[in-house]
């Protein structure tokens, strides 16, 4: 595109618009000379009316319906890596090119198909049910997503490292030298000079399971902690990397994107499900449900999973009886205009969440708008005498008093001296009917508003009920001063709190990634209660965990892949300081044995939250609380993702005195890898093993098998294996004489020992876990064999396993993986997968949690709290609305992932990422749409060009997450001497977390700034200003 | 089918010019493959050559319920993998705009997807000035690349940008709605990927076809793009705002593509 066209479309947009057809006009007249003159100019297609157009993969006869499949490719069932949701697809191959050919949906699979065929449906029949033959393809589809469709060019593509790499320049200088698998394994198992920079510790020194890294605060474990791993998420190799890590080279230390993806949603959830180790959370059961509140999150336009919520989305609201209503800063896909009689968006400052939540509840609250009988349930007895798939913890009292030596926990029979403290008739207390004390397993009724004086064994206390505590939250403001805060109207607010009450139980709220702001933890549990409050979670049309997933890596009926001779149990404090309170540390009982006050704590140590990459980094690098010696990274990039970290860490990376060893296993160069000493070659999707799960929302148990459906083009052992993170990790095991891998490393229901020496050896014993876990596959035919592609899968079959195991493995594969029946999908009005725990109206373990700057005990219920540091403060009182005007925040692309921009078809068809900004906005900054802007916050500056509109919230900047990289294909590389020039359109755009920023509060250089209870990154809500560029114009 | 078409005629008077249209991004109010301003003119009075090949007992057309479409764009991909389209050029796109409701004033997001109409009086066929252009007896348009001379004849008359010529084959290119694929019993590759299920094929003459079923239940709700040109469009629009029928007068995209330093780069495709 020219500078005319450009300065054409300004005009036209100044003038008031117009739409812009320029250019394509003088192309077409130039060939027609040329195309008269000579004939055809191009070259001749395949086929005079199809052109190019890939040939059909089978044909189906329209009267009988009979397949005929194209000999000339083949079909197979595996996992899409477009993004996090790990869909089930159709793979064509190419059989003489072996080459991908074009991706749908696996129609066995539940994450891609409409309604998910049942397993015992042979394949030929499941691919006449994708074709027109009687419209049944498009009455019951199975899709792949444009990124599913795109992302097959990751396979090609020259951004691929296709060997093993090993810096010659100085770290993140670009230069590398292709060194074989073994030199790679054994310079870095045995370490030295390898660098020409200094010794370098190898890890056979690292690894020491037994010495104490540092002897005055022995709690924080061996030297092999030194050890960080890194991963982006589980693609089905996790169990694998973890064995190795945890089990086998006994480090402490993992991390994965979580922390800059939805930390703060999943612990927020996590706290009202009552499961603060995995953050179990809900999703809606779109198919049923009537009134649908997405707040932070968008079915359709991303989410996950994506495509199934997409797809009952588009169909509950035109064919069926969804409305729904969006909450969000910027609008999305999901407020649809063609369907505008069903949903509606109502926009959101940024950061704002926790207070249009808690004003929701006030209302809902003081309205009776919740459901008073299901939350009167104390406990099991009570709510299976009601039919009811579980209860909450509403009516149970806590000790609300700060003298009392059981604060924050609730009351108890054993306060009562009624039972034995800790034991399991140790129940707690309600209120019941008629107004006595009762444990919550003898009630049948509990009373929801409760404030009273007990005595108990410590003297008399105040207790409350949780719902009390949580009206007394809630009341804190008025929902005047909660819709001021947040920017949504009073009367808004109290009509949407109306309207969600008046579908209760089949009613949902669904929140995300939208939560990672500095008040997200609570701003998510605050929205997750309002399923509660209305008592959808485990009802039809309310909200579900969903089906879970098959575990072939656990110790299952043919194999135990979890215990092996030799398992190491890692042991000592996370680098993160999670998982471990403050108070058990030797530095606080020094600072007690002193006399001093431990609080603050020298940095945050979140009980509550798990090992966290954003506080691992860059501890490790600080020395608090130990530092790091060596770093393997598989597939992660936490630069291109946490806010504030490429400049806070960049130059620290690039010098080897603060992490000897930086190791990544990758397909690609990233924005963090880039600083790897050694960059092993790992296979792309289609070309690897594993078994991935579904997200919650996803009604039916499932598990996707993965397998090579095409070979890996990289390079390979010795052996003859591709080198890979599997081969990685077997081979690196094998070097530093670890347990569980090698020779006798598995062990078998039959008590034998089997070997694990490759890849399958692991997969194909999970698979046989999961084949003949409960009621055995049946053995694959013959015809579900060919027509599923898996016939170069059988000899491995038969090469590792047992003669009786193939058959049942062999389905599986022919299916893609296991998935029960939709048929179980629901139980009358339950969902038939539930979640039993009491659910949380008040969180006894987040109620007692000490926060470790204060000292003082965290708020067990949701709240209303502005966006703050670690040491409390609010963003405001640093930095304020006078200079910094606007608040930032990112959304997910509905096309565009993190890591998809070296995907052409998605780049032709979204190139760039202009920035959302309110059309009153930009009259007050004098910025025009198409305007070059400058956007400038405390921790970096960036340019954009500015869409202006009503497309986001006044005061809000949107900008659209997975442009602005610096890798990934942008950079520029040089390999063995040779220059591999970046492609520049790769860097288009800017990314939101180039503006993230300290923690003011926190010792400088050492934090960015993450939500207090989580530790997630924030990048919602960051505070920026505007000003346009001339110079550019 | 005359009713049908009167019909949608009918929807002639419903034209509007709506409020500002402001597309979402970069996707947005362009055409599928930008062409300039054409002559005016009823192409249904203009000749068309005798339908060849094709199924005579068949009538292919598309029915898209926009309020299903979540405008995720997997028929673009798809389309543009199995067809081997040039980057940069599209057979089929989904346009995106912001748009405000006409009553209650909220904003919504409006997915508009955009292929070859598979008219009845299809102006880009009498134009061609070799007949590679042609109209199978089951009323799909297609262009016989043995023939074709890339003169652009076609790419001109085409009223709604579902043209081009092709960089590679240097011919007229355009959806066929995969016929390669309906004709051995498969569906279009945009169809087969829906993930919303909005894009429904099939042969109108079966009136037990999804597709027949759907028009009769939606008779009076389905709406073309651009009536007022006599092309007798064979994709019909469920749940379609009258503002875009016709070109809507949107404020344009932003085509402009900036590296970090704020310097424009241009397109990285040909065909823009």
């Amino acid at each position: 595109m020219d500078k005319n066209r450009r300065n054409l479309i300004k005009g036209a947009a100044a003038a008031g618009g117009i739409a812009a057809f320029g250019a394509g006009y003088y192309g077409p007249l130039e060939k027609m000379g040329k195309g008269l003159i000579n004939g055809t100019a191009g070259k001749k297609t395949a086929d005079r009316l199809h052109g190019n157009s890939l040939a059909p993969e089978y044909s189906v006869d329209p009267q009988t319906g009979e397949i005929t499949l194209n000999q000339d490719q083949r079909i197979a069932f595996t996992v899409c890596y477009g993004c996090t949701t790990k869909c089930g697809v159709r793979v064509r191959i190419d059989n003489n090119e072996e080459k991908v050919l074009r991706v749908s949906g696996n129609p066995y699979h539940p994450l891609s198909a409409d309604e998910h065929l049942d397993e015992d449906i042979p394949v030929l029949d499941a691919l006449r049910g994708l074709s027109s033959f009687q419209d049944q393809g498009q009455l019951n589809r199975s899709t792949a997503c444009a990124r599913g469709n795109a992302a097959m060019a990751q396979l090609t593509s020259d951004n691929r490292v296709l060997q093993c790499l090993k810096r010659v320049g100085p770290r993140g200088s670009g230069q590398w030298q292709t060194v074989s698998f073994e030199q790679l394994l054994d310079e870095i198992v045995e370490g030295g000079d390898l660098f020409a920079e200094g010794a370098v510790d190898g890890l056979r020194a690292i690894r020491d399971v037994e010495t104490p890294l540092d002897a005055n605060n022995p709690e924080y474990g061996p030297k092999a902690n030194q050890l960080l791993m890194m991963e982006a998420t589980d693609y089905g190799r996790s169990a694998l990397l973890k064995r190795f890590a945890f089990n086998a080279f006994g480090t402490r230390n993992y991390g994965h994107h979580g922390a800059y993806c939805g930390l703060a949603f999943r612990m927020g959830s996590g706290a009202l499900m009552n499961d603060l180790a995995k953050y179990a959370h809900v999703k809606p059961d779109l198919a049923n449900t009537k009134f649908a509140l997405f707040i932070g999150t968008a079915p359709s336009q991303a989410g996950n999973p994506f495509k199934r919520q997409g797809r009952l989305l588009a169909q509950a609201r035109s064919t069926g009886s969804l409305e729904y209503v969006v909450v969000d800063p910027a609008l999305n896909a999901a407020a649809s205009h063609a369907a505008s009689d069903r949903n509606r968006w109502i926009s959101i400052l940024p950061g704002t969440d926790t207070a249009l939540a808690m004003g929701l509840i006030r209302w809902m609250l003081e309205n009776n708008g919740y459901a008073a009988d299901y939350l009167a349930l104390p406990g099991n007895t009570a709510a299976n005498a009601a039919g009811e798939a579980g209860h909450s913890n509403a009516t149970h009292l806590v000790i609300d008093d700060d003298s009392h030596p059981r604060a924050g926990h609730f009351l108890r029979l054993s306060d009562l001296g009624q039972a034995e403290a800790g034991s399991e008739s140790d129940h707690p207390v309600v209120v019941n009917n008629a107004g006595d004390l009762e444990s919550a397993e003898a009630a049948s009724r509990g009373q929801l508003f409760v404030e009273r004086q007990v005595d108990t064994a410590d003297g008399t206390t105040t207790v409350r009920s949780s719902l009390f505590k949580l009206r007394q939250q809630a009341q804190a403001y008025s929902i005047e001063e909660y819709a001021d805060y947040c920017g949504i109207e009073a009367g808004t607010i109290k009509a949407l709190a109306k309207r969600f009450a008046r579908f209760g139980r089949q009613a949902a709220a669904d929140v995300h990634g939208g939560m990672m702001s500095g008040s997200g933890f609570y701003a998510s549990w605050g929205v997750n209660m309002l399923n509660l409050l209305a008592g959808s979670y485990n009802h039809k049309g309310g909200v579900a965990v969903g089906g879970g997933k098959y575990n072939g890596m656990g110790s299952g009926p043919r194999y135990d892949l979890d215990g092996f001779p030799g398992k190491i149990g890692p042991k000592g404090v996370f680098l993160s300081r999670s998982r471990f309170p403050y108070e058990k540390t030797s530095e606080y009982k020094r600072h007690v044995a002193n006399g001093e006050s431990p609080y603050p704590a020298k940095a945050p140590w979140r009980k509550l939250a798990p090992p966290i990459l954003t506080e691992h980094l860059l501890s490790g690098i600080d020395g608090y609380p130990y530092h790091i010696k060596a770093m393997i990274g598989v597939m992660a990039n936490p630069l291109y993702g946490q806010a504030g970290l490429t400049e806070m860490i960049e130059s620290k990376l690039k010098d080897p005195k603060n992490i000897g060893l930086y190791v990544a296993v990758d397909g690609f160069i990233n924005e963090t890898n880039r600083y790897a000493d050694y960059i092993v070659p790992d296979s792309v999707m289609y070309e690897v093993w594993g078994f991935t799960g579904a997200w919650s929302g996803t009604v039916t148990k499932m598990t996707t098998a993965c397998w090579p459906v095409v070979e890996p083009r990289q390079a390979k052992t010795a052996a003859g294996e591709p080198v890979s993170m599997d081969s990685f990790f077997i081979e690196l095991a094998k070097r530093l004489d670890l347990p569980g891998f090698g020779d006798n490393a598995i062990t078998g229901a039959d008590g034998k020992s089997y070997p694990l020496n490759r890849a399958e050896d692991y997969y194909l014993r999970a698979a046989a876990n999961i084949a003949l876990a409960g009621k055995p596959l049946a053995d694959a035919s013959a015809e579900d064999i060919h027509a599923s592609g898996i016939e170069p899968l059988m000899e491995r079959l038969q090469g590792t396993l047992t003669a009786d195991e193939v058959g049942p493995v062999a389905h599986l594969y022919s299916r893609g993986g296991r998935f029960e029946k939709m048929e179980k999908a629901y139980n009358g009005q339950k969902l038939g997968n539930t979640w039993n725990r009491p659910l949380c109206v008040y969180n006894e373990e987040v109620g007692t949690t000490i926060d470790s700057y204060s000292g003082k005990r965290l708020v067990g219920t949701p709240m209303f709290h502005p966006p703050r540091f670690w040491d409390g403060s609010a963003l405001r009182d640093h930095f304020t609305q006078e200079d910094w005007p606007l608040l930032a925040f990112s959304f997910k692309s509905n096309l565009m992932n993190s890591y998809s921009i070296g995907l052409e078809r998605l780049r032709m068809i979204k190139p760039y990422n202009p920035v959302l900004l309110h059309y009153k906005d930009a009259e007050k900054y004098g910025v025009k749409h198409g305007d070059a802007i400058a956007i400038e916050s405390p921790g970096g500056k960036v340019i954009a060009l500015a869409l202006v509109g009503e497309h986001v919230h006044q005061g809000a900047l949107g900008i659209e997450h997975g442009y602005g990289h610096r890798e990934l294909g942008a950079g520029t590389h040089v390999i063995d001497g040779e220059k591999r020039p970046g492609n520049e359109y790769l860097g288009a755009g800017v990314n939101l977390n180039d503006l993230g920023f300290a923690d003011p509060t926190r010792k400088s250089g050492t934090a960015t700034w993450l939500e207090n209870v989580s530790g997630a990154s924030v990048r919602q809500g960051l505070p920026v200003r505007i000003s346009v560029v001339n110079d550019l114009i | 089918m005359d009713t049908m078409r009167r019909a949608l005629l009918g929807q002639m008077t419903k034209l509007t010019v709506g409020a500002a249209l402001v597309p979402l991004s970069s996707i947005a109010s362009a055409g599928i493959n930008d062409q300039p301003p054409r002559r005016e003119g009823d192409p249904a009075k203009r000749y068309q050559p005798p339908r060849r090949e094709g199924d005579p007992a068949k009538r292919y057309a598309m029915l898209i319920d926009l309020r299903a479409c979540i405008g995720c764009q997997a028929c673009t991909v798809s389309c543009h993998i199995e067809n081997e389209v040039p980057l940069g050029s599209f057979r089929t796109i989904v346009s995106q705009y912001e748009v405000e409701h006409e009553d209650s004033g909220d904003i919504a997001t409006f997915m508009l997807p955009r292929l070859c109409n598979h008219c009845d009086s299809p102006p880009c066929v009498p134009v061609c000035p070799v007949q590679a252009t042609f109209q199978r007896e089951d009323g799909i348009v297609v262009v016989d690349n043995d023939v074709c001379v890339g003169c652009g004849y076609c790419v001109q008359a085409c009223p709604y940008d579902a043209r081009f010529i092709n960089e590679h084959t240097q011919t007229a290119d355009k959806c066929t709605f995969c016929a390669h694929r309906l004709d051995v019993g498969l569906l279009p590759a945009c169809v087969e990927s829906c993930v919303g299920g909005a894009r429904i094929i099939g042969d109108i003459r079966d009136p037990n076809s999804q597709i027949s079923q759907m028009i009769d239940e939606h008779s009076k709700e389905l709406m073309v793009l651009k009536p007022e040109q006599g092309t007798s469009p064979h994709v019909f629009y469920l749940g379609m705002d009258d503002r875009f029928i016709s070109r809507p007068d949107a404020k344009p995209a932003l085509w402009d593509v900036r590296d970090p330093q704020g310097e424009e780069m241009g397109y990285e495709f040909h065909g823009h």
